[in-house]
């Protein structure tokens, strides 16, 4: 039995009635009075120079009250394509309008001259010779040439010897790697750890396989929206559907250089991130631009057409992945070459390539990453960005090799996780973790020992690891004469962070969780505050909660001890009172009785202030078990069961814990089995749910989440960012279960009805 | 675009209107009579966010023009609740956790009530396949359907 008495227990969330009879207020719901609609003109191409740009028609539409182009940004930092577009629905223009249609009609009018460019949207063609140069000459070595031209360089620095000899055989090496020029490289990453070479010399099972990884859309259900009010002093106000306020009052002010001072904004009611929420181009800046040419409040909202073609989806990539292990289980090395698809813009999580890694031991390591440009728009992040593909690619050839050596794939996981005090790459030792606990809990849940299948069907598990982010936060809490306790604060709720930060200041404070109220400030308001993304609102939040709760409580204890004459060591706060510890008969001073006689008192008002930056954070675990059955004549399959546990630390309110578990699998049993944005000659194909498809209820059962606790040191009561982590093993999840139901491995994903079929045609069924 | 002249029967309220022919019933919730509990998520018909109930029948107000929703009784999620005190399917969400960002959740909640107004009794598969329509992308749909089975067994009980 746990020793808190709101921490750890189910509660309905703080903003469950507005949630439920629509009071709660998102983006598109403010309308400031005289409000314009903007609307932004986009690319019809998906490359292509741009010969000019002419607004005559619109401008003369009535209700028409400004376009914009680039000529309109004081700063000169891009927000509309001037010269050349890279993707289709690029931005180009935008159009204020005192009517959503007109606003359309009006950016319709706009014609636009195009000189049509050879467009590249896969990968694997981008980096060739071949393809078209999307932005200058973005050209890399791979892996073997970069090895090469490493050692050339090192040798030609040493003036003292001459190594002329030697770095010509070098330069006679590099002819044997023509194909190892790439080209439209936006950015790489590199690691090595031990000697790969060496150690997959040493196995006995070698497996190599190329993984494909579509782009997937968040797809959170409220479009990018923003209301933006600029005043004639110059003051902007923003009410945005975002994940990062401050981030967007910092972007807002360095692209339109504006002072922050002059920039308020007002994070809305938040209807999904994922991670998706932080851009500021979007919609915020053009909506600023437009407010700030017509003197009237202006709303930007994106149709869910214009989320799919410019929102910032999650990188797809290709993944050359190589694993090799001995007879008797040990995996001894890997490598990892890939590609990630990072659209128009560079980045693209090529950093989380590292994270074919797992939670394993593995002595030898290598991965070289590249991120490459294509005609697609640029990318960001989704719940744990890069994981969910690199950890596709290393959890399906774990099940490959399992299978060759004839081992458990349950038995050969638990065999090669790391262990506490294992060394890791970073530096310091593994810390506790619950990685087996986890793998145990979800094969005992999903009665993987003695599971069975029927002929079609198969069980397949997998698992994936994240870390939650940390932040700067600000919380204050102040505690009124009634005796509750109103928290404020400027994080964005992101699916119940508010509620397990009141939870955190009722346990403080002793008093019941209903008698806690929170608000969230805007950012001329609030204590700065981390943005909510990276799984680290509870973490930060929690913590800087907690600190300003343990204020609180300090500031009562004195004011008690100054009203009851007692010393603070024999006074305790308990029940929402203040108790004289072992007093007989029973002495106590109520939190409302403190809060009014600290209004007269020379200390002032109970309030309490936490601030905190960062604290190292403790990894985290999910490992989930699918059983499928596949219809060999159709190649659908059908989940008949899904089981996800999660290492969560501490579960502040284990019906929000379940609900990040619930979600998150099923997001990733979505990007596994349904969801692809799919690229023709000129761009996205699919922008819409009809072509897009996202999973319904009538897709999936119900997913049975187990929650493990394995106590962060580092985190408010224990917890664990949870957010993220569910996502990361489904999609290996899936795989390795249509494996075992058919025998067939699909490595390109998602994995459709057709590409089951084919599979098992060329598997000669 | 000349306007024509609507009557709108809103949560029991009546509303004469002049929109032009093009607006959408939500658009005339949302921007004419500032209803804005009633969400636009895809607006093609596709995620059920903006489901309103008109006559009895669950609706997508993106799909349907103001004008043809004249002389209509609709209901929407700001009308559910009666004298403070939330409908089942409301209450239901609330205690299941049965909504996360709670965007989806008006439609959600205005679908369930029209399914647990024709039929109680389903299953929780029937449940699942007739709650197709709407689309959420954060429960993952478990939650939403203990919601929904709970209510229903409140709905029958009372009934």
């Amino acid at each position: 039995m746990s020793e808190h008495t709101v921490v750890g227990r189910k509660v309905a969330r703080v903003d469950a009635v507005e949630k439920v009879t629509g009071a709660a207020q998102y983006g598109a719901d403010v309308h400031p009075p005289g409000m314009l609609y903007g609307k932004i003109v986009r690319s019809k191409h998906a490359h292509a120079n741009i010969r000019g740009i002419d607004t005559s028609e619109a401008e003369k539409l009535p209700g028409v009250k400004a376009i914009i182009t680039q000529d309109d940004v004081p700063s000169g930092r891009r927000v509309f394509a001037t010269d050349k577009v890279l993707y289709l629905g690029e931005p180009l223009a935008a159009v204020a309008a005192t009517d959503p249609d007109v606003a359309e009609e009006a950016a319709e009018l706009i014609k636009i001259d195009y000189e049509v460019l050879p467009v590249v949207q896969d990968v694997m063609e981008a980096i060739k010779d071949s393809a078209p140069r999307l932005q200058g000459d973005d050209t890399k070595d791979g892996p073997n040439r970069r090895e090469i031209t490493t050692q050339i360089r090192r040798l030609s620095r040493d003036k003292e010897n001459d190594h002329s000899d030697e770095i010509s055989k070098l330069e006679a090496e590099l002819e044997n790697y023509p194909d190892e020029v790439y080209y439209n490289i936006s950015a790489e990453s590199h690691s090595d750890a031990g000697d790969v070479e060496k150690g997959f010399a040493e196995c006995d099972v070698v497996v190599e396989d190329t993984y494909v990884i579509p782009r997937v859309h968040q797809t959170y259900m409220e479009p990018h929206v923003s209301v933006a009010s600029a005043d004639s002093s110059g003051k902007v106000t923003v009410w945005a559907s975002t994940q990062g306020p401050f981030a967007i009052r910092s972007g807002i002010a360095g692209t339109l250089g504006i002072p922050l001072t002059q920039i308020n904004v007002i994070g809305t009611t938040m209807g999904g991130g994922f991670g998706g929420r932080f851009g500021v181009i979007i919609t915020h800046v053009p909506a600023v631009l437009l407010s700030q040419k017509t003197g009237r409040a202006v709303r930007v909202q994106m149709t869910r057409e214009e989320e799919f073609t410019d929102g910032r989806p999650a990188p797809g990539c290709v993944i050359k992945l190589k694993t090799g292990a001995t007879n008797d289980g040990r995996i001894l090395a890997r490598q990892a070459l890939a590609f990630w698809d990072s659209g128009s813009v560079s980045g693209a999580s090529i950093g989380s390539t590292i994270r074919v890694r797992g939670v394993y031991k593995i002595p030898n390591l290598k991965v070289d990453a590249y991120g490459v440009h294509t005609n697609k728009s640029g990318t960001a992040a989704y719940r744990a960005p890069g994981a969910p593909q690199a950890i596709f690619a290393g959890e399906s050839q774990l099940d490959e090799i399992a299978k060759r050596i004839g081992m458990d794939p349950v038995k050969f996981r638990l065999m090669n996780m790391r262990e506490e005090g294992d060394a890791v790459p970073a530096g310091a030792s593994e810390p506790k973790v619950g990685y087996k606990e986890t793998l145990e809990a979800v094969a005992d849940a999903a009665g993987w020992w003695d599971r069975e299948a029927g002929e079609n069907q198969g069980w397949g598990v997998a698992v994936g690891d994240w870390t939650n982010g940390c932040g700067p936060g600000g919380v204050y809490v102040s505690v009124h004469e009634d005796g509750s306790a109103r928290i404020f604060h400027g994080s964005m709720d992101i699916t119940g962070t508010d509620t397990a930060i009141s939870q955190i200041i009722a346990e403080i404070l002793t008093v019941p969780y209903e008698s806690v109220t929170i608000r969230r400030g805007d950012t001329d308001s609030a204590p700065y505050s981390t943005g909510s993304g990276g799984s680290v609102v509870t973490f930060t939040m929690g913590n800087t909660a907690k600190l300003a709760a343990e204020d609180a409580h300090q500031r009562i204890l004195e004011l008690a001890s100054e009203r009851l004459n007692m010393n603070v060591d024999n006074l305790e706060l308990k029940d929402g009172a203040v108790h004289v510890i072992s007093a007989d008969p029973p002495k106590s001073i109520s939190l409302g009785e403190l809060a009014a006689y600290s209004l007269s008192t020379t200390g002032g008002p109970i309030v309490g202030k936490g601030a905190f930056a960062r604290q190292p954070s403790t990894p985290a675990l999910a490992a989930q078990i699918a059983k499928v059955e596949v219809d060999p004549e159709t190649g659908r399959t059908r989940v008949l069961k899904l089981v996800a546990s999660q290492d969560v630390g501490f579960a502040i309110n284990p019906m929000a814990v379940e609900g990040q578990i619930e979600g998150g699998t099923v997001q990733g049993y979505a990007w596994a089995m349904m969801e692809e944005m799919q690229y023709g000659e000129n761009g996205n194909i699919n922008p819409g749910f009809v072509d897009y498809r996202v999973p319904t209820s009538a897709d999936l059962p119900t997913v049975e989440s187990v929650i493990v606790e394995v106590p962060a040191p580092n985190g408010p009561y224990g917890a664990k960012g949870v957010g993220e982590p569910p996502i990361t093993p489904t999609l290996a999840t899936m795989a390795n279960a249509v494996n075992d139901a058919i025998g067939v491995r699909i490595t390109e994903l998602p994995i459709k009805p057709e590409k089951v079929v084919d599979a098992l045609k060329s598997n000669g069924h | 675009m000349a306007k024509l002249q609507v009557n709108l029967k809103v949560n029991g309220d009546e509303h004469d209107l002049l929109i032009e022919p093009r607006k959408t019933l939500l658009a005339v919730l949302r921007d004419t009579i500032g209803l804005t509990g009633t969400k636009e998520g895809c607006s093609t018909g596709d995620c059920g966010a903006c489901t309103v109930i008109v006559d009895g029948k669950a609706v997508t107000s993106c799909m349907v023009l103001g004008v043809t929703a004249s002389g209509k009784e609709i209901t929407t999620i700001e009308g559910l609740a009666s004298d403070g005190e939330l409908h089942p399917v409301q209450q239901a969400f609330i205690d299941t956790g049965g909504y996360q960002c709670g965007f989806c959740t008006p439609g959600f909640i205005m679908a369930s009530k029209v399914l647990l107004d024709e039929d109680p009794n389903r299953s929780e598969e029937e449940f699942r396949h007739a709650l197709g329509g709407n689309i959420c992308r954060c429960t993952g749909y478990t939650k939403i359907l203990e919601a929904v089975l709970k209510a229903a067994e409140e709905v029958r009980t009372t009934a």
